[in-house]
């Protein structure tokens, strides 16, 4: 699953920078009048990726369709057809329907997005008061009855994924030893509930979280430092501070990466081109998602300004292929 | 001849009742004293049981891809008029929109109807998700057709096949039970994806009110009426359609109410799968960021078509006098009229957000409150989990420890509280109350030990005993059966916790749900405040009352258990004073010349006379109470609700289709043994 697809992450720099050195012939544009349908996912970022890369499509000539699909039940339609292209999959919470549909070979994928995240144990800063030493890992060993509540005494609290996006963090704490029980969420609403309620309240939390994410900066969420880890962590438990366990190490990166139906390259070959080689950084993504999520733009807006004023980012992509 | 020390003549000679608490006090103790030496006695060993849902899912995915085909047919024959429906409601300037909801509201209600759709729109337009709205109402406007004719031909076809109606029942009660979002993965897979999926889960689960209702109505016909049709010598067609279903047709438009109203509950599920932009993907979008004002109106734009819809129907299904017809003309006219004037001008509805301030401030106001009261929401939900949650669910033996409850649990304090229960059954089985006596032994014995960690036999003896007193054998065969599957597909231990959290709730609305019910029996005014909220209650989507219950009480069981009771009190409440007000005059009259006090009445006239129809309250707040079980699951609960997610998210069909129907069964056992002691109850009072 954390198998890494290095052909096009060699590619991503900052922004959108996807200049390979000899440009080759362009590609056919195949059916421009039938609009691509793209996934439009339950997250923000999503939205972003997914409006610019429309955008992107549409500046080459092709008609573009935003769908709202839910991302756990999207892949049945992408092997159908009826989306065409899903923009921002995540490793850490992809449902095992992706697997199916590349195995069947439905769903093809386009490499990785180049969205550099980050998976951790996190914290609000106001944490750091109640639990001095964070965001050093050792900290914690102390304070898990800070963190306790009446469910979990006398270990301390850990809300980690919902259950069914897999459980890295009650893995991390099995593994680094730490008094800790992992509740799991059972939803993202809950995540950013606790994480609003506990920022609101200043009262102790320690919860399993990601970026790029507009919390991040909404709520100061801080991770803590864990031991940087290599494969050896996974599946030798004598390496890493704990002599007894596997996982006593950080988070395996995610890969964020992009698919399509099966069908697509050859009725739109082009455009085909362009997914393939499109490329969005955190750094071009989280300032778009403040300005919608903090700052209550909208996201055609947001987007459509950002694409004005870096068409130096997305351009040669557009061009590469089409001209 | 049998003697007095014969133990089985002894047995023999009690009351169902008794014979039934006695069995299960035998078996528990049996349990309970070998358990040290046949640990299988407490958890079922995983080595007994079968791969049934990998089974449940190798069968299914094979019939699935085999009907694929016809099924897809189906959703496309499906879209047109679903896209019709969403093309001519956007397309239609919203005064018209407006105009005709008020015109149709005056013929069906005079003033204040008409003012109810005018006011009721004006909301969603000032709400700024006028487009959402509209794909909203689309969905519905396809889905409850659809729900209607499926409902009535099944209806109709138990009506004319009588052999087979217990076998609808049985469908009707599954299409209720079994939670949307189990097979979920297999409807994606059958129906391909879009909305199409979304309406053809919501009548899925709008049908069975309106197939139940043509029964009923059916039933109900007048055999003289029936007999005429017959001697006039019309084909049994005939007979059906010209005189049968025309006497019915208030019951029926009852059933069209109840579909609308359930087809309207499933919005939420339709935008979980995604595939067009409705009000349902504004309610989860706003959920996901935990902003509780701007989810709240959103859900609120639901309530009001919940509202609008329910008394417009409602209006249909009763006998009502004319309104004049000029009138509807007329606001038909005025709104085209105001259409063609501002045509250029027309505002976009998009742009409206006049109640965005409005939604904002109660986001802050909910901040304000969290952070003013957090050490008293921690002090309740602390006094909740250890005083009363965990021990249900873990034991006083687990549960009692010195960070809880101040000192450590001992063996000696387990002997005494099994001593005080044994006295006290004694007591009781003294003054002949033998089956009280031995429920209370029982009450402490699940007190000592929690729900999730009771033995299996102990389970199946006590639920296969109460069905066994509440229905006769045949129920609790059923029973035995139907809990044996469960225990065998290896999903026990969740059952178990989906027991005992539905079961803490059910409890906690029936004490909460019946007190208000008296309450509003009592005092009209209190009824007039506690319905518009149990209106809210039922139509909301409650995804949007999870933000602020976590806000509150942070994720886990207490939370959870409150979302439950906020949706299941509603039923306990409507059942429990409708019951009680509708005692018939002349029994209160007599009553009264006997010099009773209005109290007196209360107790032994009105309550006795209302329990049958309190026990139906007490059934719907069941099967609303494990309905809710899925969406606890959000708020991170740990029992067959997560499993179905789980499922969800491997696709494994199998593991949710058995999850949900593990669900059903749950629900349906606890209805069915409710529905005998009612049915019995019923009987007792001649009804």
């Amino acid at each position: 699953m954390m198998k890494q697809h290095m052909s096009f992450a060699l590619a991503a720099a900052a922004g959108i920078a996807m200049q390979v050195a000899t440009p080759v012939h362009a590609a056919e544009m195949g059916a421009v009048d039938e609009p691509i349908k793209l996934a439009i996912n339950e997250w923000t970022g999503q939205h972003v990726t997914t409006h610019v890369a429309g955008e992107m499509l549409k500046a080459a000539g092709y008609k573009v369709e935003y769908v709202t699909a839910g991302m756990m039940n999207q892949f049945q339609a992408l092997a159908d057809g009826d989306i065409h292209a899903t923009l921002e999959i995540w490793s850490s919470n992809v449902s095992d329907e992706y697997a199916k549909k590349i195995g069947e070979g439905t769903v093809v994928e386009l490499g990785d997005l180049g969205l550099d995240a980050k998976e951790g144990i996190a914290y609000p800063a106001h944490v750091a008061d109640l639990c001095p030493g964070l965001p050093a890992w050792e900290a914690l060993k102390d304070c898990a009855p800070v963190f306790a509540i009446a469910e979990t005494l006398p270990m301390g609290r850990l809300v980690d994924y919902p259950a069914d996006w897999g459980t890295p963090g009650a893995d991390r704490m099995t593994g680094l030893a730490l008094p800790f029980k992992a509740v799991p969420a059972g939803s993202e609403g809950a995540l950013i509930a606790e994480l609003r309620a506990s920022t609101e309240r200043k009262s102790p939390l320690l919860i399993t979280f990601w970026q790029p994410h507009w919390a991040m900066s909404a709520y100061d969420v801080k991770f803590v430092d864990l031991p940087v880890g290599n494969e050896d962590c996974f599946n030798d438990p004598a390496w890493g501070p704990n002599p007894d366990a596997v996982n006593d190490c950080d988070f395996a990166p995610s890969r964020i990466f992009k698919a399509s139906w099966s069908g697509f390259e050859e009725k739109w070959p082009a455009a085909f081109e362009i997914l393939s080689n499109y490329q969005l950084s955190v750094e071009a993504q989280q300032p778009m998602m403040g300005a919608v999520d903090v700052d209550g733009g909208a996201v055609e807006e947001v987007v459509a300004a950002w694409m004005s004023e870096n068409e130096g980012d997305w351009r040669p992509v557009v061009d590469m292929a089409t001209k | 001849m049998t003697t007095r020390s014969d133990p089985v003549a002894i047995f023999r000679h009690q009351t169902p009742g008794a014979q039934a608490a006695l069995l299960t006090v035998l078996v528990g103790a049996l349990c309970l004293a070998l358990e040290p030496v046949a640990p299988w006695l407490g958890a079922w060993p995983t080595a007994w049981t079968l791969p049934a849902t990998d089974w449940v899912g190798t069968v299914t995915e094979a019939v699935l891809q085999a009907i694929k085909p016809v099924a897809r047919w189906f959703s496309r024959l499906l879209s047109y008029p679903m896209n019709g429906a969403d093309w001519l409601l956007n397309i239609t300037p919203w005064p018209i929109v407006l105009g005709v909801t008020t015109a149709v509201g005056w013929l069906l209600g005079g003033v204040p109807m008409a003012l109810l759709g005018f006011l009721g729109l004006s909301f969603v337009l000032a709400s700024g998700y006028w487009s959402e709205s509209m794909n909203t109402l689309a969905l519905v406007a396809v889905s409850v057709p659809v729900a209607l004719v499926v409902g009535g031909a099944i209806g109709i076809l138990a009506n004319e096949v009588p052999r087979i109606k217990t076998a609808v029942d049985a469908v009707l009660d599954v299409m209720q039970t079994v939670p949307t979002f189990a097979y979920l993965t297999p409807l994606l897979l059958l129906f391909g994806f879009g909305p199409v999926v979304g309406l053809i889960a919501s009548a899925i689960y709008a049908a069975p009110p309106m197939a139940r209702n043509v029964i009923l109505g059916l039933e109900r016909v007048d055999p003289d009426i029936k007999e005429a049709a017959i001697m006039s010598g019309g084909t049994r067609w005939q007979q059906l359609f010209q005189v049968e279903l025309p006497s019915a047709s208030t019951q029926i438009m009852v059933g069209v109410n109840q579909s609308l109203m359930a087809a309207l509950s499933m919005v939420i599920i339709a935008a979980v799968i995604g595939g067009f932009d409705d009000i349902g993907w504004e309610v989860l979008l706003t959920m996901r960021k935990a902003q509780f004002g701007q989810s709240l109106l959103a859900g609120l734009v639901i309530v009001v078509f919940a509202v609008v819809i329910d008394r417009m129907s409602g209006a249909m299904a009763t006998e009502r006098k004319k309104h004049d017809t000029r009138v509807f003309y007329g606001l038909l006219l005025v709104s085209v009229a105001v259409t063609l004037l501002f045509w250029a001008r027309l505002p976009n509805p998009a742009e409206f957000t006049a109640l965005a301030p409005v939604a904002d401030h109660v986001d802050q106001a909910l901040t304000t409150f969290t952070v003013a009261n957090g050490a008293t929401l921690d002090a309740i939900k602390n006094g909740a989990m250890f005083y009363g949650l965990l021990p249900l669910r873990i034991g006083l033996d687990q549960a009692v420890l010195p960070f809880t409850w101040g000192f450590a649990w001992t063996a000696g304090m387990s002997a005494a509280l099994f001593a005080a229960g044994a006295g006290l059954c004694l007591v009781l089985a003294w003054r002949g109350r033998l089956t009280s006596g031995l429920m209370v032994m029982i009450g402490v014995g699940v007190l000592e030990t929690g729900i999730t960690n009771l033995p299996w036999p102990f389970v199946l003896t006590g639920a296969g005993a109460l069905a066994w007193v509440a229905g006769g054998r045949r129920l609790a065969l059923t029973v035995l059966v139907l809990l044996s599957t469960i225990l065998v597909s290896g999903l026990w231990d969740r059952a178990l916790l989906s027991l005992y959290l539905s079961g803490a709730s059910v409890f906690a609305c029936t004490v909460v749900g019946g007190a208000t019910g008296v309450l509003c029996a009592v005092s009209p005014l209190a009824w007039r405040v506690v319905r518009p909220i149990c209106d809210m209650l039922q139509t909301i989507p409650l995804f949007v009352f999870l933000i602020p219950v976590l806000m509150f009480f942070q994720i886990g069981e207490f939370s959870a258990f409150l979302a439950i009771c906020a949706y299941a009190i509603v039923p306990m409440i409507r059942y429990t004073r409708h019951g009680l007000v509708s005692t018939p005059p002349d029994l209160i009259e007599a009553a009264t010349a006997t010099g009773a006090t209005p109290w007196q009445i209360m107790r032994d006239v009105r309550t006795p006379y209302a329990a049958p129809t309190i026990l139906l309250g007490l059934n719907q707040t069941i099967l609303y109470g494990f309905a809710m079980l899925v969406i606890a699951a959000l708020i991170g609960t740990t029992g067959l609700g997560q499993s179905i997610y789980l499922a969800l998210g491997q696709a494994d069909v199998g593991l949710g289709l058995s999850a949900g129907a593990a669900m059903a069964i749950l629900a349906l056992i606890a209805d069915r043994i409710v529905q005998g002691f009612a049915e019995e109850r019923r009987q007792a009072l001649g009804l």
